[in-house]
């Protein structure tokens, strides 16, 4: 028998103080999403969900448990309490999560549209057709792929033993589309995606327009020649890297050896013209919440300052390891993560990068991240496209090389950093950047 | 679990409004997982992922409802959205009725995880553990997981199948770091297979596991970087099976070869391959990791040969691309879970053994790069471009074995390195990974014998 999310929550508190269980917290997730894709005049996938996943975090002696369902029924709250027992008696770490009080005051942020809320599924689908007859309509070199629409909505709520009670709503829309352009026998491909608040926000024509002059710029492309070069590169790229590298920055890896920023806080770390800010509180941003998965209430800090690393992201406790206070930015499980991260932009525009950089590689894309960079030692080498720069012009796209380097050595090798910031569907954010060398192995 | 009648009902809703096919999928699992970081047990968690998908076929298009709420009118009502985005409105109203099919299981299990005491399952990170850590003082941190997962599904459609399986899988993953303070390398091994806790009696030694990422790490962390370069490459078995995977088998999934978004598309019958070259993949293998009993659409599943003697010959198809395709579902429809429709998907994918002898393909190599153990990789399926770390690298001078190389990652197509293969040896070994696609992440198999690729761009430093 399914229970609404109130009864349930009331249940399980109850059967934990009955099996000794406390304080406890739980933690309860709620979404719905909308997707539809088109793709030559049909629609070809049409896609909606309602989900829930709930936890369950308590004390049981020295230790604090955990245990998740996506039930409400019977059967799980005795697995939620017997689950947290086992969990608790396994655990060996003296170093928890705490489950603690609410804090003295919470900031306010919006990431949630009501208007987004009440758009009908027919004005998403009807997007998605927009932008799949310009596809269809475009170049004869070009075979479109997937033009896809996607809307969520996310509430998440937070109630413990203790008082705290808290929930926070954000929803989003984004839509994208991807082609092949064919010329020659050569292939390239291309991509382009908006996200937002509105269908404002997603315009076919800017997402059409877009993916077809992505793919159509590279056709053609040549080698790079092998060796050292100064490099600007991309900020959704430079983005794709910081994401990747983002754990660097986690003062739980740091704690555990996992990063070489360990007790770096004060140092030199990138260069002087590199500021990195983690702001949960961005209006509008993705990622953006006035409390994290512990119920602390974030906040907006620097990381790096002018080159200066500040401090680590943290939770209550890697902070209370390191004799500091929480950055708000717990992730559950123990876990810390940025919320909307970004390089802050400068005053150069992309074109005043390139002339700066005279001869070199614009980086436009890099792909097999999870393979080709190695997030601990801050290695990467990774399979690249882009265009070779002569006298501060792109003169030819170039594709079938990869880019070496190491992440720390990048932060410290960045000579000017770019005014377009974006965020490319992602919480992550960078300007264009302009490095001094990268190891490019092509021909 | 989810009733012969209630099915019935649901199909029934589903198919209201017209509508050529339903389906509903239902999944109530339990999960256990465990992580152990610095030599502690730092989390310990069982989890029910439970929930319901329902599929209706509007022509060739494919609507997907699914939800967590599974009484049954959560499942009406899921069935009600669904019908609700149908457009070709002939032949609504059908009754659907189920007969059920036993599926029969070829995969013995003998103890399921969550009946072994807490303490026993402690004891396996715990032996990983401090084995990859007596391998050398400069490993600083191990992290070791344990990882099971029983799921029990219901299948149900409206061609009248009722059906149930349930999969249980059991993993280790272990990850040394080796630091010298200014450096950090990594080294891991993750084997897993689809059965209970028995794996550790019958399969895997926690303790070999802990060893053998400890001192892969160890040795890639006084190793020069590989210099970049066109190379021969002979690329040891199991995990190295990668490269098939990615460059390869993603493209002979009907995902991408229906909408012609694959490099292998339109080529049935041809070359597509070195002479040498067989390639299989196979769900039918008892009790391996990528295996099942029927698929994620309840098909029965299928040995199945892609490439013979070099020649393409089949493509993975699931149930609609088959329609789209005008061919067979191959019993590759998977899918995570219930949260995502199903499609064409790999399960035990290799390079099936050759003629060739292992000694032989390094001594006639020249100069080149050896793979021992090879970490991810992706592709773009559309133009076949692929990206593969090597984990473990070594140089190879004048047809031996030399020193070891660190960041070093192997660049190509997949039509071209499957001309390149100029060896095969004879003995195939298989690597557990999660392979992640459309459908979310399934367990699969990469695996190989060693191979030899004539000429392959290293990427390096």
């Amino acid at each position: 028998m399914e229970m609404n999310i109130s009864t349930f929550a009331a249940r399980v508190f109850e059967a934990a103080k009955a099996a000794g269980i406390a304080p406890a917290e739980i933690s309860y997730s709620s979404s719905e999403s909308f997707g539809a894709s088109m793709r030559a005049g049909a629609l070809e996938d049409y896609n909606v969900s309602e989900r829930v996943s709930l936890m369950l975090r308590g004390r049981v002696g020295e230790r604090i448990g955990t245990s998740s369902t996506q039930a409400l029924d019977e059967e799980s709250i005795d697995l939620l309490i017997r689950g947290v027992m086992e969990s608790a008696s396994l655990i060996e770490t003296d170093e928890q999560d705490d489950i603690l009080p609410p804090d003295d005051h919470y900031e306010t942020v919006c990431n949630y549209s009501e208007a987004l809320d009440a758009v009908p599924a027919e004005a998403k689908i009807a997007l998605a057709a927009d932008i799949d007859r310009r596809m269809q309509a475009a170049d004869a070199r070009i075979k479109p792929n997937m033009s896809m629409v996607r809307s969520a909505k996310e509430t998440f709520f937070l109630r413990n033993t203790l008082g705290l009670d808290l929930s926070h709503t954000s929803n989003m829309i984004y839509a994208y589309t991807s082609a092949l352009a064919k010329e020659d026998g050569h292939a390239a491909t291309g991509f382009k995606l908006l996200w937002g608040y509105g269908m404002d926000d997603v315009n076919a024509e800017t997402i059409a327009v877009g993916c077809q002059e992505d793919a159509l710029s590279q056709l053609g492309a040549g080698r790079m020649k092998s060796g050292m070069t100064p490099v600007v590169i991309r900020g959704g790229t430079m983005a794709d890297l910081l994401s990747t590298f983002s754990g660097v920055f986690s003062a739980d890896n740091a704690q555990k050896g996992l990063s070489l920023l360990a007790g770096r806080e004060g140092e030199t770390i990138a260069s002087s013209c590199v500021t990195l800010t983690d702001d949960p509180l961005m209006p509008w941003g993705m990622a953006s919440s006035p409390f994290d998965h512990e119920g602390a209430a974030t906040r907006t800090k620097n990381v790096i300052e002018n080159g200066v690393l500040r401090t680590l992201l943290h939770n209550r406790k890697t902070a209370k390891k390191a004799g500091t206070v929480t950055t708000g930015n717990a992730a559950g499980g123990g876990r810390v993560a940025p919320s909307n991260f970004f390089i802050v932009p400068g005053t150069e525009a992309l074109d005043s990068l390139l002339a700066q950089m005279g001869d070199g590689l614009y980086l436009t894309d890099v792909s097999g991240l999870h393979a080709g960079a190695n997030p601990i030692s801050g290695d990467f080498s990774l399979l690249s496209r882009g265009f070779e720069v002569k006298d501060g012009k792109i003169v030819r796209p170039v594709e079938q090389f990869t880019v070496a380097g190491n992440f720390y050595q990048l932060l410290k090798d960045v000579l000017a950093v770019g005014s377009d910031l974006v965020f490319e569907g992602s919480p992550v954010g960078c300007p264009s950047v302009l490095v001094s060398g990268l190891s490019v192995a092509g021909e | 679990m989810l009733s012969m009648s209630v099915c019935q009902e649901v199909l029934g809703r589903a198919l209201s409004r017209g509508g050529t096919f339903a389906e509903i999928f239902f999944e109530d699992s339990r999960n256990f997982s465990m992580v152990m970081r610095s030599g502690r047990i730092e989390n310990a968690a069982m989890s029910r992922p439970r929930g319901a998908g329902v599929r209706v076929y509007d022509g060739l298009r494919s609507i997907y409802v699914y939800t967590c709420d599974v009484s049954r009118e959560g499942l009406l009502r899921t069935a009600e959205r669904a019908a609700a985005a149908v457009t070709d409105t002939r032949g609504s109203g059908r009754d659907v009725v189920l007969a059920e099919r036993v599926t029969p299981n070829a995969h013995r299990i003998e103890r399921r995880v969550l009946d072994v005491p807490a303490d026993e399952r402690a004891q396996i990170l715990r032996a990983a553990d401090s084995a990859a850590r007596a391998v050398s003082p400069s490993i600083s941190q191990v992290n070791a997981g344990f990882l099971s997962r029983e799921q029990h599904v219901i299948i149900a459609n409206s061609e009248g199948l009722y059906t149930g399986d349930t999969r249980v899988y059991t993993r280790l993953t272990c990850s040394a770091v080796a630091s010298s303070g200014a450096e950090n390398q990594t080294g891991s091994e993750n084997p897993g297979a689809m059965m209970g806790f028995e794996l550790f009696r019958d399969r895997v030694d926690p303790e070999t596991v802990g060893r053998s990422a400890a001192k892969s790490a160890v040795t890639m962390l006084t190793a020069p970087y590989c210099s970049a370069g066109e190379m021969p490459i002979v690329i040891a078995g199991a995990f190295g099976g990668v490269i098939f995977h990615e460059a390869c088998g993603h493209s002979l999934e009907a995902t991408s070869v229906e909408p012609g978004m694959s490099e292998f598309a339109g080529k049935l019958g041809q070359q597509i391959a070195a002479p040498c070259v067989t390639a299989i993949d196979d769900g039918t293998m008892p009790n391996e990791w990528g295996s099942l009993n029927i698929d994620d659409e309840g098909t029965p599943t299928t040995r199945l040969v892609l490439i013979e003697n070099g020649v393409l010959k089949n493509y993975m198809i699931d149930r609609l691309n088959g329609l789209k395709m005008g061919m067979a579902p191959t019993g590759s429809g998977r899918r995570e879970s219930y949260a995502y429709a199903p499609t064409s998907r790999m399960r035990n994918t290799f390079i099936a053994p050759g003629q060739d002898d292992e000694e032989e393909m390094l001594r006639t190599m020249g100069d080149g790069l050896y793979a021992a153990k090879m970490g991810g990789g992706s592709v773009n399926p559309a133009t076949g471009e692929f990206n593969f770390a090597v984990q473990e690298g070594y140089l190879v001078k004048d047809g031996r074995i030399d020193s070891p190389v660190r960041g070093a990652s192997l660049i190509g197509k997949g039509s071209e390195i499957l001309m390149r293969i100029d060896r095969v040896g004879r003995e195939m070994t298989m690597g557990q990974g999660m392979c992640g696609s459309k459908s979310g992440s399934v367990p699969t198999n990469v695996g190989q014998p060693t191979i030899r690729v004539s000429r392959l761009t290293v990427g390096g430093k």
